[in-house]
């Protein structure tokens, strides 16, 4: 049965501020949904109790001694275990940092804080950020809560099964190659990659510094919009943090599409893609363009120049951070993690520099091209049927695996090159019962666009207010 | 194994004295062929008058209402 963690992250907020529920109550639905479901998913690698419970008293009394409230005063939240709280543990996922305490707190971190929310756990993640699946071989790997043997997707494994699993309203995720989407897809919830330098990264584990980026997974858009209102933005402790004007995101979303022009690629995105996956994105543009929106189906241009480029920066980027443990203690990686990061450290530097300056005149020449003809585009998240564990377990899976492990985020990279704004809406269900995620990217800085498609879509659906069975089962 | 793989491991231990972690690792440095393949093709297809230039101006070049 539905309770009060089944509410978004905005409606737990105004229930808050307007005395309709506490923040102790919040906190307490979550941990009732943790404790009986998290033994099953593995979402949550660390819980503070204590001092979330002191938290959520302190939010509730300043409520009712009448104090000036954030946008999300009391809201209990969980990030994936890679935002630095300065003295508490951030593992990044790994044995090598399983007991890691930063000196220095995330600014993303301090800009919820200074809203009103409050940490209650760590999530569980992919070591170092490096998955599409939810493997870790260090804390157990993550499980989908909508169909136990399935990939999470990754590398915010924990986040994508926390918000699904009721556990939490919204939690961080981090997008290099599709960490946030992909995990918002394969658990049915919202997740937006913001626009490159969009959003600080001070203090957050970095794995890419030209592909990361922050980001939220909630129950809806509109909570998408709120988060992103709050902790986007420069920081001077991010110089790469762009200095654009924040606008209130949710003032967008008035459900209206018409007027907005969608592009739906016809090459790359759907090739080999599954039935039901096609299937779900059709009924999609159906929705939107009973809203109003028109339907345009374009080739993009400059994918492969795309894929070669964008398929080396990260790989490049990642070498140099894990070489001392490469050198030291390569086998304190789980084996798809080493694996993948070995082939960086032969990269010639001039093609790492060749995809670098590229990366501007390819954005212009994609963006002349495309959005004179759409606003947004509208993908697949993920093309296929979500795999198990095991079919996309490099570890102990025979020569081979890889390929399927890295098809899932085939359809996300792209946008981590070319640095546009991505979202992910959950749009169906395949037919082992795992979400399909609809992806609806923009414009540098469009985040409102999306958001407005977004917002519009889930107007008028239902498949983001849907339950894991898993929750009343554990009940 | 062939000249390729062995060249590839070679350059990484010699340049960073790193070896191959596990077999999935070897299969993906061979795989860089592929890599060597897809910038090839590339190869005088794109030409940018302003190339090299700065992604982030890129951004503010083509944001939205720009």
């Amino acid at each position: 049965m539905a309770g009060l963690a089944d509410i978004t992250l905005i409606e737990a907020a105004d229930m808050v501020a307007t005395g309709k529920a506490t923040s102790l109550d919040l906190l307490r639905a979550c941990w009732a949904n943790l404790d009986a479901v998290n033994p099953h998913v593995n979402a949550v690698i660390w819980q503070e109790r204590e001092q979330a419970e002191t938290a959520a008293k302190a939010a509730d009394e300043a409520v009712r001694s009448k104090q000036r409230l954030g946008p999300l005063h009391g809201v209990p939240m969980a990030h994936k275990d890679m935002y630095y709280q300065a003295g508490k543990l951030s593992t990044c996922g790994s044995a090598l940092r399983k007991d890691f305490r930063p000196a220095v707190t995330a600014t993303v971190i301090e800009r919820l804080s200074a809203a009103g929310a409050y940490t209650f756990a760590g999530l569980n993640m992919a070591e170092f950020a490096q998955n599409p699946t939810g493997h870790n071989k260090t804390f157990g790997n993550c499980h989908n809560p909508w169909n136990l043997p399935y990939v999470t997707g990754g590398s915010s494994s924990g986040s994508g099964a926390s918000v699904a699993a009721r556990f939490n309203f919204m939690a961080l995720g981090s997008d290099t190659g599709g960490s946030i989407r992909l995990p918002a897809s394969a658990c049915g919830v919202t997740g937006l990659k913001p626009t490159q330098t969009r959003v600080s990264r001070y203090g957050v584990m970095p794995l890419s510094f030209s592909h990361d980026n922050v980001g939220p997974l909630a129950r809806t858009a509109r909570d998408c919009a709120r988060v992103l209102t709050v902790i986007a933005g420069h920081d001077p402790l991010d110089p790469t943090s762009a200095r654009e004007p924040v606008p209130r995101y949710e003032s967008a979303m008035d459900g209206d599409l018409r007027g907005v022009r969608i592009g739906v690629p016809i090459n790359v995105f759907l090739d080999g893609a599954d039935e039901p996956v096609v299937a779900a994105i059709e009924a999609a543009l159906l929705v939107l363009t009973g809203r109003g929106a028109t339907v345009t189906r374009l080739e993009l241009p400059l994918m492969d120049a795309v894929a070669a480029y964008g398929g080396i920066v990260s790989r490049v980027e990642a070498a140099p951070i894990h070489a001392e443990w490469m050198r030291s203690d390569p086998q304190a990686y789980g084996a798809h993690i080493s694996a993948r990061m070995y082939p960086g450290y032969a990269i010639p530097a001039a093609y790492y520099v060749q995809a670098l300056s590229r990366r501007g005149p390819v954005l212009k020449a994609f963006a002349a091209e495309v959005f004179s003809k759409v606003d947004v585009l509208v993908t697949p998240t993920i093309r296929t049927c979500l795999p198990t564990l095991e079919e996309t377990d490099i570890d102990h899976g025979p020569p081979g695996t890889e390929h399927k492990f890295m098809a899932l985020s085939a359809n996300t990279r792209p946008f981590n090159y070319l640095g546009l704004p991505a979202i992910s809406v959950p749009c169906g269900f395949d037919p082992n019962g795992c979400p399909i995620g609809l992806q609806i990217a923009g414009r540098p800085f469009g985040e409102g666009r999306i958001l407005q498609v977004a917002g519009a879509y889930q107007a008028d659906t239902r498949w983001h207010w849907q339950r894991p069975p898993i929750l009343a089962a554990a009940a | 194994m062939d000249a390729f793989e062995t060249s590839v491991e070679a350059t990484i231990a010699r340049w960073f004295a790193i070896e191959p972690p596990n077999a999935a690792g070897k299969r993906l440095a061979a795989e860089l062929a592929a890599t060597i393949s897809a910038f090839e093709a590339l190869r005088g297809s794109l030409v940018f008058e302003d190339e090299p230039s700065s992604f982030e101006a890129a951004l503010q070049a083509t944001k939205e209402g720009a």
